[in-house]
């Protein structure tokens, strides 16, 4: 079994600026068993762990306070309405308990030199004013904290504190501060037992080499803006799909009670609104977003479970239920849930300011009349479009890209998760959108591909 | 083998699951409920019990409580038996005394709109698994070595691939195929999509490297015969159809990449009755050349259709309820690539499902050549005909609202991607089940959907669902790494939930060796009289041996009359109520 | 030795209690889909988990009715389909001997109920358990039956 690499250096930032960096190693060429993870949602933990399995030590770097990615923020999933919370926790308590994970959270990645085989990577781990080694994730510094601001997690519809876990599943379970929003009265810093809290705390450089490198990114969705005529910013009441989810999770910012935006009330008619942002020429995103039909069929379930007599159609273009039970679930949602489909896609959202009520106007294109709806709420389900620091991260890492913003790889069928930089992978939704099963099926791959390497030698 | 039995401490844990349960059931009453009931000395919830805060709990409780048994009263078993398992374990338990109720999946889902049944229901079942933890019994941690080789069932695209990486990584595969040739359908395929290269160019070079690799083991005109053994210890036999011989290979793991079949649509359209209306595979593996040929005359096609969701995507119907993925991009692809052939081609389909990269792209390239899109509603199919040895197609076209008619000289139906004819015979050599579309069964459908729940066996490619020569490869890439996750490892847990013979209780009467399934009973001669004895490794749990025994000789561990018959009396005859209580 | 098919006054609130062991890989999965899939059906059986529904031994089925369950429901994977190759075969051998016993206990024999249902087969898992209890139903408390 391989030994495990460790960090070479770990220092702070501020207190050394000199880069004189590695110097070239003497000997013959010497492979790192190592990997790096760049993306800690389900695609980049499935990779981390079929890695670390095979007794590769494996970097696993995210961004945010947690992993988990986007699944972490849904409330069930397609097509058998599992609750997303349910699975995913196990699996994040794998990927933080692995004896060859090396979990750096809210960490960026700075740096990348060298060659398959060989790569050096430098990452700075940002401060979090609190120490991940002693905090126990209490909460009650939190309880202190007299600051409130709207919680990134739940889409900005709940607040969290100035000191925060973004959810309760938060994994590590590590207190954050946001120091944009810290007063600095420190009454978290009195009220924390286990002296975990350090408002001194300065960003840290860590170094490490590894042999191969995964990009697991993953998506941002499309900003709904961009579609004026929908209303969506202006309107309350038309919200996007990810803002839904946190509506109807248990966890969320209403305890689960799926409410209008504007007045409270439960709404009696719900309308979901497909492929905006997706199969558009006009803006840029050309492609399908795969997710889209079966996250909207699946949300109109939802609401059909939370009140069967709620109203709820779908807008939509084609219905792709393309994979592993979907048709099936499709089948479900208009016999049994009794979820109405109208193909076409919509024109324009109003608001009847007398009632209070939305006005969708859309052309039934099956009889091909244009007809106007009315609605108590309509959800917008945005197409995917890769985050916005994939070119950064892509540029670091020296990978190409396709033109609309993906990686791209070397062949979709002789490399379909290499890309054209030898020794680094992707997976998820990197290089297209994908569902969750395909994304966590590309992260195998990947970790397939790279532990080649790591075995070999470096040979790509 | 068991130590002395302690008196009982159970500590009970039920979980809110946010509104999964706690919606419907009064689980502030199921944890009152349980505080009463014989060695229950702690009961409690949490807002969701997987959670780290949640697994922290349970470990707390344990600690504080000297807790000996674990009840937990939340989701499946199937989904959080191992986590919970590993968590009373971390706080020192045998994994053993832990036992879950589920109160989700069998209450609070399927009783949905009778919260007061429902908590019934959940107190019922709390009661039930409490009496059998009081049962429950350590039994030891086993693990077994793994062969370092896998067995790949399948020499298409995706069992060439995984094979393949297998043995880059340093492994040996051994690749079984049943055919004279590896490649399987893609070597057929002339419309690849999204790339340019015909089947051939994909899968020559993978056989020629398989064929080279000193790692693979490459066994053609061959099938599995026998399949015996468990997790890192499989033996296989390997009959090869032309010599006769077979062969017995040990191999540590399996790759099931079976495939799948294309559907011949007998019954559709009149496909059989007239020799120029043909399959989208059969169109597939026609030669290409420069004009596209009619199979009836020989003469050059001038107007060519095609109708989608051929034996796809119908309710009700059993193993066509699913969607074939595939087709709606390899029928854009096929059409773009032919119109420049033809005069005139039609589309006839439901939905356009061209999801995957550079699908969406074959789509806009067919219909900018003025490939003819038509929808067709679901409910009102096309009707084809046979008319002096014309097709004539008639159908109602959604979006224009018109009937319309149609005279191909060569139709093609994209027909379904159905499981292979002998898949049963698959699916029970290799103890797989399978879901409604045919296909197998993954482990989980969305996090882990290329093992099963045969521990050991992995799916990849079209054996686990439709779907497209590309999503194959990268299917077929992740199972290698799956196996080769065990064979590094080098050794793997394994249940230690076997069946026991008590020599002294054990009458000879030889009902169990021929009642297991497994020949993992046999008489142990070197008693007076021979008893039976079980031979632990080939033990799978089934407790067939512990049904039949007429002496109650034989225990299963973890599954003893005592553990199963306790639940029963729990629930109709509960001591902590003084009277019967039932009508 | 005929079967009594009690119409005698079942108690106001009765309710039928019902026994229903499962196999793990076909049945309670099964049963586990009806959950997801949301199918409703009534609440009236508790599920007992077997790894096989060949570990089920007669008396399982005896006692439970002994004890006072007004039905028995067994349900396991399709005969040729058994995760343990051949264990709901070895189940089925013993069913009929097993009807015939409670038969001549005086109970009548469609208070149990042996049925396949694979793990995709949920509704028809969630239908063994509706119709089993409307039968149990018709049939009134086992009380009355016992000899």
């Amino acid at each position: 079994m391989p030994a495990a690499a460790k960090p070479q250096s770990s220092r702070k930032v501020a207190a050394r600026s000199s880069r004189t960096a590695a110097k070239p190693k003497p000997a013959a060429k010497q492979v790192a068993q190592a990997a790096l993870v760049v993306g800690g949602g389900v695609a980049g933990m499935q990779a981390s762990l079929d890695l670390a399995n095979q007794g590769f030590k494996v970097y696993l770097v995210e961004k945010s306070p947690s992993i988990g990615g986007r699944m972490a923020m849904l409330d069930k999933t397609f097509p058998t309405l599992d609750c997303s919370a349910c699975i995913l926790t196990p699996r994040l308590s794998e990927v933080a308990r692995h004896p060859n994970i090396k979990l750096l959270t809210y960490t960026d990645l700075e740096g990348v030199i060298g060659k398959v085989g060989n790569f050096k990577v430098r990452v700075i781990k940002r401060a979090r004013y609190v120490k991940e080694e002693l905090c126990a994730g209490c909460g009650a510094c939190a309880k202190e904290c007299p600051v409130e601001v709207p919680n990134e997690f739940d889409q900005g519809l709940g607040f969290r504190k100035a000191i925060y876990v973004g959810f309760p599943q938060s994994t590590p379970s590590t207190y954050t501060i946001d120091m944009e929003s810290c007063i600095k009265c420190k009454r978290c810093e009195r009220a924390c037992e286990r002296k975990a809290i350090d408002l001194e705390m300065e960003d840290e450089r860590v170094e490490f080499d590894v042999g191969a490198i995964i990009i697991a990114t993953g998506y941002r969705l499309f900003d709904v803006r961009r579609y004026y005529r929908l209303g969506y910013g202006r309107l309350p009441d038309v919200i996007n799909a990810m803002e839904y989810e946190r509506l109807i999770n248990a966890a969320g910012p209403t305890q689960g009670h799926l409410i209008r935006l504007s007045d409270g009330k439960t709404p009696q008619s719900i309308g979901f609104v497909q492929c905006v942002g997706a199969r558009d020429v006009n803006k840029g995103v050309p492609y399908c977003s795969r997710v889209c039909c079966m996250y909207g069929i699946k949300n109109a379930v939802m609401a059909k479970e939370h009140n069967p007599s709620t109203d709820v159609t779908i807008y939509y273009a084609d219905i792709r239920a393309f994979g592993k039970g979907f048709e099936e679930f499709y089948e479900m949602a208009r016999t049994r849930f009794g979820v109405k489909f109208l193909r076409g896609r919509a024109a324009e959202i109003i608001e009847d300011v007398r009632t209070g009520k939305l006005h969708l106007r859309a052309e039934d294109t099956e009889t091909a009349q244009p007809q106007e709806f009315e609605h108590d709420m309509v959800v917008i389900c945005p197409g995917i479009q890769p985050p916005d620091d994939l070119d950064k991260i892509a540029e670091k890492l020296g990978v190409a890209m396709s033109n609309d913003g993906y990686v791209d790889v070397v062949h979709r069928y002789f490399g379909p998760v290499d890309t054209k930089m030898p020794g680094i992978f992707v997976c998820g939704c990197a290089d297209g959108p994908k569902d969750i099963p395909d994304s966590v099926t590309a992260g195998s791959a990947a970790a397939m591909k790279a532990s080649i390497i790591l075995a070999k030698g470096g040979a790509a | 083998m068991m130590t002395e039995k302690a008196e009982p401490r159970i500590g009970v844990f039920v979980c809110h699951c946010g509104h999964n349960i706690a919606g419907v059931v009064d689980v502030a009453k199921v944890v009152e409920s349980a505080k009463s009931l014989p060695h229950v000395v702690l009961s409690t919830d949490h807002m969701f019990m997987c959670s780290d805060a949640g697994q922290q709990l349970i470990k707390d409780r344990i600690k504080e409580q000297k807790l000996n048994r674990v009840v937990v009263a939340s989701c499946s078993p199937r989904m959080h038996e191992p986590t919970f398992r590993r968590v009373v374990e971390d706080a020192g338990l045998n994994r053993y005394l832990f036992d879950q109720v589920n109160i989700r999946e069998h209450v609070s889902w399927c009783h949905m709109r009778q919260p007061k049944e429902a908590t019934d229901k959940a107190i019922d079942l709390v009661r039930m698994s409490v009496a059998r933890a009081a049962e429950l019994e350590s039994l030891p941690i086993k693990s077994v070595s793994v062969t370092p080789r896998t067995l790949v069932v399948g020499g298409g695209i995706a069992g060439l691939r995984a094979s393949l990486d297998i043995a880059d990584r340093g492994f040996e595969a051994v690749l079984v195929e049943r055919m004279p040739e590896l490649g399987g359908h893609v070597r057929k395929w002339t419309h690849l999509f999204p790339a340019d290269e015909s089947g051939e160019q994909i899968i020559a070079p993978l056989v020629r490297q398989a064929e080279h690799h000193k790692l693979v083991r490459v066994m053609k005109d061959s099938e599995v015969v026998e399949f015996g053994g468990y997790i890192g210890n499989f033996t296989a036999k390997i009959k090869n159809h032309k010599t006769g011989m077979v062969k017995e290979v040990d191999v540590g793991t399996v790759i099931v990449a079976t495939g799948f079949e294309p559907f011949r649509p007998f019954g559709y359209y009149e496909y059989g009755q007239h020799p120029d209306i043909i399959t989208l595979a059969e169109l597939q593996e026609m030669t290409p050349r420069a004009d596209l040929i009619r199979p009836s005359d020989g003469k050059k096609v001038k107007k060519l259709a095609f109708i989608g969701c051929v034996g796809s995507r119908e309710a009700g119907k059993l193993g066509h309820e699913h969607c074939s993925r595939h087709c709606c991009s390899a029928v854009a692809k096929a059409a773009a690539d032919l119109r420049d052939r033809v005069d005139e081609v039609v589309i006839m389909y439901q939905d356009i499902r061209t999801y995957g990269r550079g699908h969406e792209e074959l789509h806009r390239l067919a219909r900018s050549k003025l490939v003819i899109y038509s929808k067709f509603p679901k409910e009102k199919k096309p009707v084809v005909q046979i008319a002096n040895g014309r097709i004539r197609i008639t159908w109602y076209d959604v979006l224009s609202g018109d009937n319309l008619e149609y005279e191909p000289d060569l139709l093609v139906l994209a027909s379904a991607m159905i499981p292979p004819a002998d898949v049963a015979e698959t699916s029970k050599m290799f103890s797989l089940t399978r879901s409604a579309d045919g296909f197998f069964n993954p482990e989980h459908i969305k996090l882990a959907p290329l093992t099963t729940h045969t521990a050991g066996v992995m799916i990849a490619g079209a054996a686990q669902a439709a779907k497209n020569a590309s999503e194959s490869v990268v299917d077929a890439s992740g199972a290698a790494a799956k196996a080769v996750g065990l064979m590094a490892r080098g050794n793997v847990e394994i249940e230690s939930t076997v069946s026991h013979v008590i020599p002294e209780l054990c009458s000879s009467c030889h009902t169990c060796v021929t009642a297991c399934p497994y020949g993992a009973i046999a008489m142990d001669t070197k008693k007076s009289p021979p008893v039976a004895l079980v031979t632990e490794a080939k033990c799978k749990g089934c407790g067939t041996c512990a049904a039949s025994c007429p002496s109650s000789a034989i225990i299963m561990y973890h599954s003893t009359d005592e553990q199963i018959l306790t639940m029963v009396e729990a629930y109709l005859c509960p001591s902590t109520q003084t009277t019967g209580g039932v009508a | 030795m005929s079967t009594t098919t009690a119409e005698s006054s079942p108690a106001v609130n009765w309710e039928p209690r019902i026994i229903a062991y499962c196999c793990n890989w076909c049945s309670y999965a099964g049963a586990d889909l009806a959950g997801t899939s949301r199918i409703q059906y009534p609440p009236n059986a508790r599920i007992l988990r077997v790894n096989c529904t060949g570990r089920i031994d007669p008396e399982f089925i005896l006692v439970a009715l002994e004890m006072g369950a007004d039905g028995v429901l067994v349900s396991g994977c399709h005969p040729g389909d058994c995760h343990y190759t051949s264990g709901n075969l070895k189940l089925r051998a013993r069913w009929a001997l097993m009807q015939k016993t409670i038969e001549q206990a005086g109970v009548d024999p469609r208070r149990v109920r042996l049925q396949w249902a694979s793990a995709s087969e949920a509704q028809i898992f969630a239908d063994g358990v509706k119709e089993l209890t409307e039968q149990v139903r018709k049939l009134g408390p086992i009380r009355s039956e016992w000899k």
